[in-house]
């Protein structure tokens, strides 16, 4: 096969639509099957300007001096987008513009689905990135920092013995018979005000909030990381929420009044079940927080007379007495005064 | 998700590859409907990238993939078109031929045209 056989033949064959412009009129010499798809109306004489509205001279200009020009040609009803090079060359000693088309539309509608999908992609994350602060948030009310963190690493929380600690109990003096027990929505709107304030006012004093079933609130103090301070934590912790009751009992329609107990010892913290899970700490001194607690009068704070001085100094002690607790036997007991406001028991 | 997935079921969208499987899937589909006498109208003055974005989003909707289009936005969407059953069957048909055509498995094929199915009351009009 001759040289010029072979090149129209090759031509013929790639799928690059490739065609010869007269330099001098830009009339059309010849063009190759890919290009004549592109360009139906191309026969042999047509302007190279007049294919397209988009290839007028001051793009062909352009791509004459080395610019890859991309135009979007209408093909039935589909834009179809090309990629055109047109270069100067010499066919039989005449001066010819090589004009090379290439239908880049695929490129293009892959990178425009790419870019639809990243959008979809980014839009879920930031839905999920969302999901999964309100899920910690949630988690984070249930159980300690620590505790979430290490849930989330092993999917487990190995009970863990924390010594020693302070457990704060406090209970509301005659809830049930409160007028505001009696509608459900508002004893869940006030209890949510008042436990909110509890939790600020122990976050405050480095106590964590355990749980509150109904209108009793635990906390404990020395917990998850130890604090040798944590009895004096956990009495503050308490003279403050009495302290916040008193104050907001002045204001309110419904006055509440809490009895308070704090115990000192050894707990185990947990979390307890797998679908529906709390964190909750046990042992003794959960269970004497609560005795004491329910010997207290209202706004008082009991403790136990033999832990009395890991108070420390700013409390004083009043209304020694002795109590059978049960599970406990006969316990010496006393009230914790406060600096500022005399005896809590006194409200 | 547009379809109830079994406990450890994986979405259609995943089973088939992801993305950068179903490329040639949704880009096949676009040229079917494009070229259809009966639905192409409607898309021949819309943009490449409106129209790409349009069917990338279709096709995530119906195999679980990343989108979800809540019903009165269909409906909204389609709302000023006219759409004739008719031409929500041509669609129908030209999905199941551009999956059939991919190799999906016929009861997968089924549980995609039963999604779109699902929502022929939001689309004709």
């Amino acid at each position: 096969m001759s040289i010029p056989n072979f090149t129209t033949e090759l031509f013929r064959a790639i799928g690059v639509g490739v065609a010869l412009f007269d330099a001098e009129d830009e009339s059309l010499i010849y063009s190759n099957p890919a290009f004549a798809k592109l360009f139906p109306d191309a026969i042999s004489g047509v302007a190279l300007t007049s294919l397209t509205e988009e290839l007028d001279q001051t793009a062909v200009d352009r791509a004459l001096a080395g610019e890859t020009l991309e135009i979007a040609v209408k093909v039935k009803r589909r834009r179809v987008t090309l990629q055109i090079d047109v270069r100067n060359a010499s066919h039989l000693e005449r001066p010819v513009l090589v004009v090379e088309c290439q239908n880049i539309s695929r490129l293009r509608e892959t990178e425009a689905m790419i870019d639809s999908y990243a959008s979809m992609t980014e839009r879920r994350t930031r839905e999920l990135e969302r999901e999964k602060v309100q899920v910690e948030k949630l988690l984070l009310n249930v159980m300690p920092r620590s505790v979430y963190e290490e849930y989330k690493s092993f999917g487990t929380v190995t009970p863990r013995l924390f010594e020693p600690v302070s457990v704060l109990m406090l209970d509301f003096v005659g809830f049930t018979e409160m007028a505001v027990a009696s509608d459900p929505t508002e004893t869940v709107s006030e209890l949510n005000d008042l436990f909110t304030a509890f939790d600020r006012i122990a976050e405050l004093h480095g106590c964590e909030r355990i749980k509150t079933i109904g209108d009793c609130y635990m906390a404990v103090s020395g917990l998850p990381h130890s604090n040798p301070d944590h009895a004096r934590l956990a009495a503050r912790c308490a003279s403050g929420f009495l302290r916040y009751l008193s104050h907001r009992n002045k204001t309110h329609r419904h006055r509440w009044q809490a009895r308070i107990g704090i115990a000192s010892g050894s707990v185990v913290g947990s979390v307890v079940g797998t679908q529906k899970y709390i964190y909750d700490v046990f042992g003794p001194a959960v269970n004497c927080a609560s005795r004491l607690q329910s010997q207290s009068a209202p706004m008082e704070i009991t403790v136990l007379e033999k832990s009395a001085e890991s108070f420390g100094d700013e409390f004083q002690l009043g209304n020694h007495r002795v109590e059978d607790l049960p599970g406990f036997g006969k316990c010496a007991i006393t009230s914790l005064e406060l600096p500022d406001a005399g005896l809590v028991s006194v409200a | 998700m547009t379809y109830a997935l079994r406990p450890g079921q994986m979405p259609l969208f995943d089973k088939y590859g992801g993305l950068s499987a179903l490329r040639g899937v949704i880009l096949d589909f676009y040229d079917r409907v494009l070229d259809s006498d009966i639905v192409g109208h409607f898309f021949e003055d819309v943009d490449m990238p409106r129209l790409i974005d349009h069917q990338t989003k279709f096709f995530a909707m119906l195999l679980g993939g990343p989108a979800e289009f809540a019903e009165s936005r269909l409906q909204r969407a389609h709302a000023h078109l006219g759409v004739t059953h008719a031409q929500f069957d041509e669609v129908a048909a030209l999905l199941r031929e551009t999956l059939e055509a991919a190799g999906f498995a016929p009861d997968d094929c089924a549980t995609v045209i039963q999604a779109v199915e699902a929502r022929r009351g939001l689309i004709v009009a």
